[in-house]
């Protein structure tokens, strides 16, 4: 795995060099911090529910949903697309690198910017801390959650892009496949049969992230989230070495 | 250093490379000369474990291409075609990237970029970004790149597109300066470059090797010696009926004087050189030679003979079979 931080380290540096890094922190700010406060005006009216701020925050709104699966696509859409219409695929692959090596390396670096973007949001639990009592627990939890589901998104999105010459084209393409993610999610409330209602249960992101910010931590969403990362990173693998054949 | 075998890329049904062996010992200076689209830059890319060859297997300081992939990829230098680069980096940092990626050691790596930046005389961009450099700066920066780890091979896919005389000039300097300690393969469809800088040409042409041989030596064998271009103190008959006993002697033209005496021009046999039995002929003839000029073909001339005897022999090919 030499050079992976190498790539790693230059993903990052390009993204601050570029404005996207900026414009997405920003955007993604912004929706969020707007939807904080949302969140938080509901939960104060009289008669509302007592549910925890940050529980509601993570996951609990459409919007958050998609507000996550338009920022990774956003992230990671560059990531191999520039390379291969710019060219630069044949510097770095010809380099003492393994392709293994490349794909970590520009997945850790998606990976840094994605946790980067979250990490403001810790502003809105110190701001809680001044006014509510803030069990530290579920808050935990659900920043856990989000970094989970954020590894599957991210190597959804590094995927897409190391299969497509084009970024839109990238982008669209992750967007797609990470709302068809999140439609299971949906499908539950459809689906009536126990057996696939209980295979659904399996795979249904939103409850799972619901878990989580309550603090309920289960192996089995995480080994969902991890084995969809791990069979996204091995396809991205595929995706990087099938580069080599078109020109 | 290098060795390919039976390389061969296709492309769908498109043969970009067809069965092309060659072999580069260490310290030489291979010219890969060949009209664009002759497939030299693919071959490059299979020699550099880019492209996966369809058939055959390309070796690099001992390394196979495709079983040893980074070992091999280690000790090549590479500037690839058009030169692609980082535009939002900047130049610094781009080559202390490239140097981390192909493994220099950490506290190595900064006198590494500052001696190629030297080398290639990148200082004065350092700190500017790759994307608001010049044409000639970013293939600068390109051969910088290639030089990082001081590999023992290089391969220069066209270095001196773009560049403006002086710097062209420069970049030859350079790369024979390099070649004292390397190995190196340049491409190019610039004839001169060649003459220039190369002890070695290898010739493709629509994904064929069609010469494998010294620079030097390529003229000579395809168009002959060439010519000699003779001023004898004699008649126009006597001349010619000396020069054309002489040995090796293909043809003799007679040329309109110019001055005194009556001049020549000797076409050589393939493959010979006449100048020595014409002056032994003349002296035997006992016509004194006021004038020998040895008239070489120019590699333009030869390079396009070379092609166009290819052509004509495929037409030939394809006319014998039905």
């Amino acid at each position: 795995m030499r050079g992976a931080l190498a790539v790693a380290k230059k993903e990052l540096l390009s993204y601050f060099f570029a404005p996207m890094a900026y414009i997405v922190m920003a955007a993604f700010l912004l929706m969020n911090g707007f939807l904080f406060a949302v969140i938080l005006q509901a939960l104060s009216q009289p008669g509302a529910s007592s549910a925890s701020p940050m529980g509601v925050f993570f996951g609990g709104t459409l919007f958050f949903w998609i507000f996550l699966i338009v920022t990774v696509p956003a992230i990671t859409m560059r990531l191999g697309a520039e390379e291969r219409k710019s060219g630069t695929l044949e510097t770095l692959l010809t380099a003492p690198v393994s392709d293994a090596a490349v794909v970590a390396g520009k997945y850790l670096g998606a990976l840094a910017l994605y946790a980067a973007c979250w990490l403001p949001t810790l502003i809105y639990v110190w701001v809680l801390t001044r006014f509510a009592e803030v069990d530290a627990g579920p808050v935990a939890g659900g920043y856990l959650g989000v970094l989970l589901v954020g590894m599957l998104f991210t190597s959804v999105g590094l995927f897409t892009s190391l299969a497509s010459r084009n970024q839109l084209v990238a982008a669209t393409l992750a967007f797609a496949l990470l709302l068809s993610l999140l439609t299971v999610s949906i499908l539950t409330f459809l689906v009536t049969d126990p057996f696939w209602k209980g295979v659904l249960d399996y795979v249904d992101l939103w409850a799972m992230l619901q878990n989580f910010s309550k603090g309920i931590v289960d192996t089995r969403a995480m080994a969902y989230l991890l084995s969809g990362t791990a069979l996204f990173l091995a396809l991205s693998h595929q995706a990087l070495q099938a580069g080599r054949f078109s020109r | 250093m290098i060795e390919a075998r039976h390389l061969t890329k296709r492309f769908g049904p498109a043969t970009a490379v067809d069965d092309v062996s060659f072999h580069v010992g260490r310290g030489e200076v291979v010219g890969f000369l060949g009209p664009n689209g002759a497939g030299k830059s693919t071959t490059m890319r299979m020699v550099t474990g880019f492209l996966p060859p369809t058939g055959g297997e390309a070796l690099v300081a001992g390394y196979d291409v495709a079983e040893e992939t980074l070992a091999a990829r280690a000790a090549i230098g590479y500037l690839p075609e058009n030169n692609p680069l980082y535009e939002d980096l900047r130049v610094g940092e781009y080559l202390e990237f490239r140097a981390a990626l192909k493994g220099v050691p950490r506290r190595r790596r900064a006198a590494r970029v500052a001696a190629v930046v030297e080398m290639a005389e990148v200082g004065d961009v350092r700190g500017r970004l790759i994307g608001a450099c010049s044409k000639g700066y970013r293939q600068r920066i390109g051969l910088a790149d290639a030089l990082l780890s001081d590999p023992p091979v290089l391969l220069l896919d066209e270095p001196t597109v773009g560049l403006d005389p002086g710097q062209v000039v420069h970049t030859r300097a350079l790369i024979k300066s390099l070649a004292a300690d390397h190995t190196v393969v340049l491409s190019t469809h610039i004839l001169p470059e060649v003459e220039a800088i190369c002890s070695r040409a290898l010739i493709l042409h629509r994904g064929r090797l069609l010469y494998d041989g010294p620079v030097a030596e390529l003229r000579r064998s395809l168009a002959g010696g060439g010519a000699v271009i003779l001023t004898l103190a004699a008649t126009a008959a006597e001349g010619r009926a000396c020069l054309e006993t002489a040995p090796g002697v293909a043809a003799v033209e007679e040329l309109p004087p110019d001055g005194g005496g009556s001049r020549f021009r000797v076409v050589a046999a393939p493959g010979a050189d006449v100048r020595e039995a014409l002056f032994w002929a003349c002296a035997g003839a006992r016509l004194p030679i006021l004038e020998m000029a040895a008239q070489s073909v120019s590699l333009e001339e030869a390079f396009l003979s070379l092609t166009t005897q290819e052509e004509l022999a495929r037409d030939a090919e394809r006319e014998v079979a039905p």
